[in-house]
């Protein structure tokens, strides 16, 4: 597979480490009283689509990027990638 | 049999070769299979099951019978196809699948039992008695199965890889292929050009027809004198392109010494990932048989590959021959054969208003029906409205159309569509992305369409990519249609065979018919068609077809036929492609790792590193002897060990301890400037990640350690917080782990060793306390770091330097330290003294165990959110009681070992009366007995408390006091004077 | 001046050179390595008067050189300066940023080719998966080599720097010169 860097185009998958779904982003107040619940919520329920995912690649032997990448799980078609810490600052300025 | 005339062969060279021991010779351009067909060898091997003798069917890659044993020795290789082998002189070749001599095989006593031996047996008859599967039945399958033998030697060749990029890669180099790349070559892409054969121009090389009314040879001469002046083209010959894989990327095997006497002296295949934006496919057909009874002899082949073994290499497998056919195709073969002098013995076609199209004898509407001759055809039976009639033949060439080589195009799972015009699979577009398909392949089959497809196709795949490529001047072409008639195989009572390699008949479809396997799916498992290494290049559709008859449907509606990598066999070494021994992969070696090596250490790999496991001394005969030294030496004077393996991590920036405090579970922010502190990371779920330590180098800046397993994914992890959760604290990272030697330097004399080589720092107590940190001078002058922590119970520092004065310098300290007992110790110590002070390690810290099971729930601060705080709090973790702790066997000789489950005396032993595991054992030189570190239920209230350990695999039992973890110095005194 | 005495990262007291055909294989001794990072807010500075190149590139200047790693993150190499305190020099030539040395993490092997752009081409070829027509000079990136993570950096046309974990020193020297090995004896 290729993934379309945002930075650097196209480079392998072999370069990347693949760790799962971008909800990961949206980690949980630690401190607010509904956090066991949201922790639960947080780490264990996924959704798993047949179709278009939006999942964390790290470009391990790159430039260290956290990449969000949104990928057809059936047909494997990658249709963009995203530096995620971009995506994680903007939901931040939309939170504020 | 003497050569015919003409053909692509360099007479004017001889090669000699053997066959089974025998001498013969051939010419450069020789296939071995078109050298033996030149030295009247037919019978080339024994079929699988039957071990019914074999000859060649085909010409190329799709042969299913002709395989050989090639070469000697440590070379010597099995299923090599005599069909892709090219001649070199010295050639060895065996055939096999024999017990005894290839003209007499004891195991052709099989074909006598073959109607015992029909699809499904195996599955039906090895099923019982169960206990005779093991002992006698697999032996006895596994004796008789397989093709070939392996040498049991280490391969001597070498292999190797590489990655090329293109903008357009074609495969397949016959007319349409060649057509694409000088299309696109000329447009200026980048292209390359690969193709399994040796020499250039596929299918152009077998025929007769003219170019330009010129030899096709001519032409394509031409062709690759443009190619070679072309830099942006990159041609390779005896190239498959095995596999399809995703976004573009193709795997290709370039068999680069193959060819050569030695085929490792330099690399003897290559495996290449082409990265290509497009790719045109244009790998040709490949032609089909007609099933009829005994088509399997030595001498039945597929006429398109007699017609090849004609024109390319001069050779006929026999002076007169036959053909069957149910189209015009096999007219072709007859007409070239007769042109080099071949008595054609008759023309068999199926269709009743067939035409002879030369001066042979024509059996239309006549069909072959069965054949003779034990070793090799003599005659063959010739049905026609129910009168039979034998004539004699030495060989028939059997045409029954050509199915395109959809197999790459398949690779993506794209279903092949029928063409009941052309009756056959075409590949379904647009299956592969970037990917057209063209000539053959796509069932443009004439010469003229494959021209015309090939420089089409590579337009189209340019223009995907903004780039405009013109159409050449191609050369005029015979354009003849296809005329053939749907036949697909000949009803008889006799075996006939769909699938040579694995001995698959018709009778063995109408079984799996019969037994209602009969979704493809099914009936390639219950039969094994297609299975073999040939993966049914000449079966498939054919056996598909006579399914279709079985179940009067369509063939379309009876399924279709998909392929999987690799287009054709692919070599283990070459997959590996890299070295093996040493060198297999890569080896990290810490900075002392020369001096270590002169001192005699014994090394041991610690994931990449390869660590010092022990310093044996002369006269120590057992490794224990030496630990125990080591040990004992660093408790009672000084000992040092390279610990530049944990995992170091630079965390700079405003926000660095606000980070720290984030990512570990205790606070890390307000840990003062020239301090240390133990970290405990979790993960999100709640249960221990790793530990370590953070160090604050200033306001701004702290140094983290991490294990030395997990300082890869420790770093990433930290990547990700940085980056994905907290993108708006100011923080960097880097890691500096190979940057800095460190070293441990443990033991009471510690502080007097390392007074030698600071460079006037005040190491006293006052100045520099337990868990302090410091950047200073080491040895008049060289920058170095000072970590003031413990991992062996012991007074102790680790001393950082640049990676490069590592070595000097802890040369330098053993020397200034002899008086003061300084000793190298290696993993081993260094694991009995962590064992003896209990502190967690790798076993400990597995991924199932939480803070509170290492005793240190107590650190999960509850005062700020921190990566798993939250999940680390819930029941099913807290309701956990199985605790760390030091386990002492009552009997000092008793042996105690990691992985023994522990029991209450004298109670039960299973599952539910479980109360823990011991995780970590050594020998403790120090109390004079195995010590064990565990997790025991509620441990913290057991202490003193005998219980038992028990390992019942190996029947091992001991009885331990549970007691604290510390058996060293359990109040931590000596760390701290 | 300390009186330890360095080793190279190959383990010997001097640098290792070694010819293949038109390849010149030589382990750089004495290069000062540092990482440079943008923190918050920080401009981005031209340290040494080195304009920091954009993804994917590397920039020469006097005596340094800079090569991007990362979004808002450069290495600087300055050769013959592995001793002079690099990471106090770079510290200061650009204020505000987090500044790491780096000269003990890496060893440095840089190729050179007497026969122009071809052999290094092929060289690459067989060593990463890169395009290497469009890796020209001025180009530089982390990438994967036989199981290992490096630098590549085409300098010129003829000149390729690969640099990889120190650690990792002998392995990369062996799998870069098993790959010259194996064009010089294929073009034999």
């Amino acid at each position: 597979m290729l993934i379309p860097h945002p930075l650097l185009g196209p480079r392998d998958a072999q370069e990347f480490t693949y760790l799962g779904d971008a909800s990961l982003l949206n980690r949980p107040d630690g401190l607010a009283d509904t956090a066991p619940e949201a922790f639960n919520d947080y780490v264990y329920l996924r959704d798993n689509p047949a179709g278009l995912h939006r999942e964390l690649w790290f470009h391990e032997q790159g430039d260290r990027s956290w990449l969000i990448v949104t990928r057809n799980t059936v047909t494997h078609e990658i249709l963009g990638a995203e530096l995620a810490r971009d995506v994680a600052l903007a939901a931040m300025g939309g939170a504020q | 049999m003497t050569r015919l005339s003409g053909g692509l062969i360099d007479r004017g060279t001889t090669l000699n070769f053997t066959f089974d021991g025998r001498a013969m010779t051939g010419h450069p351009g020789d296939t071995l299979a078109s050298a033996l067909l030149a030295n009247d060898v037919r019978l080339i091997g024994r079929s699988f099951k039957y071990h019914r003798p074999r000859g060649l069917v085909a010409a190329g890659s799709e042969e299913p019978n002709a395989m050989v044993e090639l070469r000697t020795g440590a070379r010597q290789e099995p299923n090599t196809r005599a069909t892709m082998a090219e001649l070199f002189n010295g050639l060895s070749a065996r055939s096999q699948n024999r017990v005894g001599s290839l003209g007499f095989d004891l195991l052709a006593v099989n074909d006598l039992m073959s109607p015992f031996f029909a699809a499904g047996f195996y599955y039906k008859t090895f099923m019982w008695p169960k206990a005779f599967w093991e002992k006698l039945y697999e032996p006895m399958i596994r004796r008789a199965a397989g093709l070939g033998s392996l040498s049991m030697l280490p391969d001597p060749d070498s292999y190797d890889k590489g990655f090329l990029h293109c903008d357009l890669l074609v495969i397949g180099g016959g007319a349409a292929g060649l057509a694409a790349a000088l299309t696109a070559a000329r447009a200026g892409a980048q292209v390359i050009l690969a193709d399994e054969d040796f020499r250039l121009g596929g299918r152009l090389l077998a025929e007769s027809h003219a170019l330009n009314d010129a030899p096709a040879t001519d032409w394509i001469a031409q062709i690759e004198a443009e190619f070679a002046s072309l830099p942006n083209l990159r041609v390779m010959t005896r190239t498959t392109v095995f596999g399809a894989f995703d976004h573009g990327i193709y795997g290709a095997v370039e068999r680069v010494g193959d060819h050569l006497a030695t085929p490792g002296q330099n690399v003897r295949q290559t495996l290449w990932r082409i990265t290509a934006k497009r790719t045109v496919l244009a790998a040709g057909a490949t032609e089909r048989h007609i099933p009829f009874a005994n088509n399997d002899r030595p001498g039945v082949m597929l006429a398109g590959a007699m017609r090849a073994y004609a024109n390319r290499w001069a050779v006929s497998p026999a002076q007169s021959v036959a053909i069957f056919t149910n189209g015009d195709d096999g007219h072709r073969t007859a007409l070239d054969l007769a042109a080099k002098g071949v008595t054609i013995a008759g023309v068999i076609d199926t269709r009743a208003g067939a035409r002879a199209q030369g001066d042979y004898p024509l059996f239309a509407g006549a069909v072959v029906s069965d054949t003779k001759g034990r070793l090799g055809l003599k005659r063959i039976a010739v049905t026609r409205e129910g009168q039979t009639q034998w004539i004699e033949a030495g060989a028939l060439g059997v045409a029954g159309g050509w199915n395109p080589n959809v197999h790459l195009a398949s690779h993506h799972r794209g279903r092949p569509v029928w063409n009941d015009d052309l009756l056959a699979f075409l590949p379904e577009p647009g299956a592969v992305p970037g990917m057209v398909v063209a000539g053959a392949a796509n069932g443009q089959g004439s010469t003229h369409a494959a021209l015309q497809s090939g420089a089409q196709a590579a337009i189209d795949a340019l223009a995907g990519l903004g780039m405009t490529a013109h159409q050449p001047d191609l050369p005029r072409a015979e354009d003849a249609p296809v005329n053939q008639a749907a036949f697909w195989h000949v009803p008889g009572k006799g075996r006939a065979w769909v699938d040579f390699q694995n001995d698959v008949t018709v009778k063995d479809i109408k079984l799996a018919h019969q037994e209602n396997m009969r979704p493809v799916e099914h009936l390639k498992r219950w039969t094994t068609l297609g299975m073999a290494t040939d993966q049914g290049k000449t079966a498939n559709v054919t056996a598909l077809a006579v399914m279709a008859e079985l179940s009067g449907q369509s063939i379309p509606a009876t399924g279709t036929t998909i392929f999987r990598p690799p287009y054709t066999g692919v070599s283990l070494s070459v997959l590996g492609a890299g070295d093996t021994g040493t060198h297999f992969r890569p080896r990290r070696l810490t900075p002392t790792h020369t001096w270590a090596a002169d001192q005699g250490a014994v090394f041991v790999e610690v994931g990449q590193w390869m660590r010092a496991q022990y310093f044996p001394r002369a006269g120590e005969t057992h490794w224990r002897e030496t630990v125990d030294r080591e040990v004992l030496a660093t408790r009672a004077g000084v000992g040092l060990c390279d610990v530049t393996t944990l995992g170091k991590v630079d965390v700079q920036g405003a926000d660095a301890g606000e980070f720290l405090n984030r990512i570990y579970a205790n606070a890390m922010g307000s840990l003062k400037v020239g301090m240390v502190r133990y970290g405990l990371m979790l993960r999100e779920d709640g249960h221990a990640y790793d530990d370590g330590t953070c160090a604050r180098l200033a306001e701004d800046h702290y140094v983290v350690t991490t294990t030395t397993a997990q300082a890869g994914p420790v770093y990433r992890h930290m990547e990700f917080a940085r980056q994905c959760l907290w993108p708006d604290l100011d923080v960097q990272l880097i890691s500096t782990t190979d940057a800095w030697a460190q070293i441990s330097v443990a033991g009471p004399n510690a502080r007097k060793l390392l007074e030698r080589v600071v460079d006037g720092f005040d190491l006293s107590n006052a100045a520099f306390p337990f868990m302090a940190c410091a950047e200073l001078s080491v040895c008049k002058g060289l920058r170095a770091r000072l970590f003031r922590i413990s991992f062996s119970g012991e007074l102790a520092y680790e001393i950082a330097v640049p990676a490069r004065y590592g070595n000097a310098l802890m040369a330098r300290m053993i020397a200034l330290g002899a008086d003061l007992g300084a000793t190298p110790y290696g993993t081993e110590a260094l694991g009995v003294l962590r064992i003896e002070k209990g502190h967690a390690a790798g076993n400990e810290l597995n991924g199932q165990t939480t803070a509170q099971m290492l005793g240190m729930g107590r650190m999960v601060s509850t005062k700020k959110d921190s990566i798993g705080a939250v999940m680390s709090r819930r029941e099913g973790l807290t309701a956990e009681t199985r605790v760390l702790v030091g386990l002492q066997p009552v009997d000092a000789s008793a042996r105690v070992a990691p992985g023994m489950h522990l029991f209450t005396e004298g109670g039960a032993q299973n599952t539910d009366t479980d109360q823990g595991w011991i995780t970590s054992a050594c020998y403790s030189p120090h109390l004079g007995s195995m010590i064990g570190l565990g997790f025991l239920a509620n441990g913290a209230d057991r202490m003193g408390e005998v219980i038992t350990a028990a390992n019942p695999l190996e029947g091992q039992s001991a009885a331990l006091r549970v007691v604290s973890p510390h058996f060293v110095d359990p109040e931590g005194g000596r760390l701290r004077d | 001046m300390t009186d330890l005495t360095p080793i190279m990262a190959l383990g010997g007291q001097s640098a290792r050179t070694q010819i293949l055909g038109a390849l010149t294989l030589s382990e750089t001794p004495d290069l000062a390595l540092a990482s440079l990072a943008l923190r918050r807010g920080t401009v981005q500075p031209v340290p040494m008067g080195l304009p920091l190149p954009g993804p994917g590139g590397w920039t020469a200047g006097q005596g340094v050189s800079a090569f991007w790693t990362g979004p808002g993150q450069w290495m600087i190499e300055a050769v013959g300066r592995a001793d002079t305190g690099i990471e106090q020099a770079l510290k200061h030539a650009a204020p505000g940023c987090s500044v790491t040395d780096q000269t003990d993490g890496f060893a440095a092997i840089e190729i050179t080719s007497s026969a122009g752009g071809a052999p290094i081409r092929a060289l690459l070829e067989k060593l990463v998966n890169l395009d290497a027509a469009g890796f020209g000079p001025g180009s530089a990136t982390r990438t994967g080599l036989e199981h290992m993570t490096v630098f590549v950096i085409r300098r010129s046309e003829d000149r390729l720097a690969v640099i990889g974990m120190r650690s990792l020193a002998g392995s990369l020297w062996h799998a870069v010169e098993r790959a010259a090995r194996h064009l010089q004896e294929g073009t034999q």
